[in-house]
């Protein structure tokens, strides 16, 4: 058992009430539970490959063995990885608004709200992962890469906390903080490749190298890394993994600091 | 340091009061003209010590800063200049339903207030049925406290505080709001508590309740301290002082 100094107990014992928390007020007035945490994830894979599987007839990417080639695989692949990104950055900002009427009046270390709020979405995307292993194991789809959809998600986990730790600072002091990162992220659906693949997007465009800036943006990254362990079964290439790892840490290590500096200030915002 | 030692060392708070502060990120990127700040300095230069044990009340008229200094020790805020160290577990109530969330029930309330002290929640559970028997809540308990009544609040947040075992506990005025009855088993847990060597930081206005409790007394006038040291002949000064016609009250506009 792993032996922690009193103030780091307690700041577990925090942060495993807050994850709790919001794991409980998530679905406590609803009847279904946990089927919608499932329900949006798989409406955005049912309409997307109806649009491109369908409409435009699109083939999905091939697999190792051909097994498992289908459109809503290859989307809800990426997909867990950026919905669990926008999950935790949307949700630092409402975790942080949601305790600081409570932080005004008793002290606790704000990061533990934070921290719990994202330990809850992780453990909804890691029963989504579950679910996409199960059915890839089925088909029989699956090899030991599979570690890498892990590794994708801790990575984006360490990302998402970097930024969300940012954006909850300045949305407790500028509101609208909230709505630009929503329409920010709205745009990073679409220039983040998970409807389509990178080696579809141009070189260069607008003398721009589109395809260079669309393939090594964090999120990116994370959802190829992701893609390549769990749907195309290969070991992602070095540069990839090393140029992920280094996002997920210096964003993490700067939003952690960032957010330090500036935590107590919250009891003083109005 | 002793475990319930409270030291404030040369401490001061100024409060930042900007008009017209930039709301929203457009205001606050299109402005052109300066920024109208305020500075107002809640507290200026405060240093004295509490020893363990100590039953120690903080008296002074309404903005004499008295409410921001215990906050200051409770960790609530940051002193602008200065240091304040505490030693031990502290329970803080500041005011109405300190540190309760208004969409939990008393009892989750109980348990994140445990959590924030630091204790385990088998600790918790022990001390349930001791805090809601104290409380008088009764089967309200399970309700969330946004329904509960001002009483209700303050009774459930002083049984949480007094029977989490504190070493420190600093109280702010709130007993004022219970009947007759609950203020007498207060009163009557903190010396209890006291007896235990909790050190209790009490403030108020009530010169009598701070005779009955307090053992050594600070005296706040704007921001500073004008006399500390042992109960009644502070109080004293500080009643013929209100009584020269002394209202120096002050408006924070």
């Amino acid at each position: 058992m792993l032996k922690l100094s009193p103030t780091a107990q307690k700041s577990a014992n925090l942060v495993y009430h807050f994850a709790q928390r919001e794991t409980k007020s998530r679905f406590k007035r609803s009847l279904l539970g946990w089927f919608w945490s499932f329900a949006n994830p798989l409406t955005t894979v049912a309409v997307y490959s109806f649009v491109f599987g369908v409409v435009y007839r699109a083939s999905p990417p091939a697999t190792e063995n051909g097994n498992a080639e289908n459109f809503g695989f290859f989307l809800f692949s990426g997909l867990i990885t950026w919905n669990l990104f926008t999950g935790i950055v949307n949700g630092c900002m409402g975790w942080l608004q949601s305790i600081s009427d409570l932080r005004k009046k008793v002290y606790f270390p704000t990061e533990t709200a934070l921290l719990g709020g994202a330990a809850s979405n992780a453990l909804q995307t890691g029963l989504e992962a579950l679910v996409l292993v199960v059915i890839m194991a089925v088909l029989s789809n699956l090899s030991w890469t599979v570690v890498f959809l892990l590794v994708a998600l801790v990575f984006t986990i360490a990302f998402g906390l970097g930024i969300g730790f940012v954006a909850a600072i300045m949305n407790a002091r500028y509101r609208d903080i909230f709505y630009l990162v929503g329409v920010l992220l709205n745009v990073g659906f679409f220039l983040v490749p998970i409807v389509y693949q990178v080696s579809m997007v141009p070189e260069q465009k607008w003398g721009l190298p589109i395809r260079a800036l669309v393939e090594w943006n964090p999120p990116a990254l994370f959802v190829g890394i992701a893609r390549d362990g769990v749907y195309f079964l290969q070991v992602p290439t070095l540069g990839h993994l090393v140029a992920a790892s280094a996002w997920a840490g210096l964003t993490l290590t700067i939003g952690w600091r960032y957010f330090r500096a500036r935590s107590m200030e919250i009891s003083e915002e109005s | 340091m002793t475990i319930g030692q409270i030291t404030v060392q040369d401490v001061s708070k100024r409060f930042r009061l900007e008009r017209n502060r930039p709301s929203s990120l457009k205001e606050a990127l299109l402005r052109t003209g300066r920024r109208d700040i305020d500075d107002f300095w809640v507290l200026r230069n405060v240093d004295f010590e509490i020893e363990p044990g100590a039953f120690f009340g903080l008296i002074g008229h309404n903005g004499s800063g008295k409410s921001t200094l215990l906050r200051l020790i409770a960790n609530i805020h940051r002193p602008t200049s200065g240091q304040i160290t505490t030693e031990g577990r502290m329970s803080a109530l500041l005011e109405l339903g300190s540190g309760f969330h208004p969409d939990l029930t008393g009892r989750e309330n109980v348990y994140l207030n445990g959590a924030m002290l630091g204790l385990s929640r088998r600790h918790m559970n022990e001390t349930m049925d001791k805090i809601i028997d104290f409380s008088g809540i009764g089967d309200f308990i399970d309700e969330p406290v946004k329904i509960y009544s001002s009483g209700m609040y303050v009774r459930l947040g002083f049984a949480v505080s007094v029977n989490v075992d504190p070493e420190i506990l600093l109280v702010d005025e709130v007993i004022a709001v219970g009947d007759e009855a609950f203020q007498r088993r207060c009163m009557d847990h903190m010396n209890q508590l006291r007896e235990k060597g909790c050190t209790i930081v009490l403030v108020s206005h009530n010169a009598g309740l701070m005779e009955e409790l307090c053992d050594t007394i600070a005296w706040l006038d704007h921001g500073r301290v004008l006399e500390l040291g042992e109960a009644a002949p502070v109080l004293e000064k500080y009643l013929e002082h209100m009584r020269g016609g002394g209202t120096t009250l002050t408006t924070r506009d």
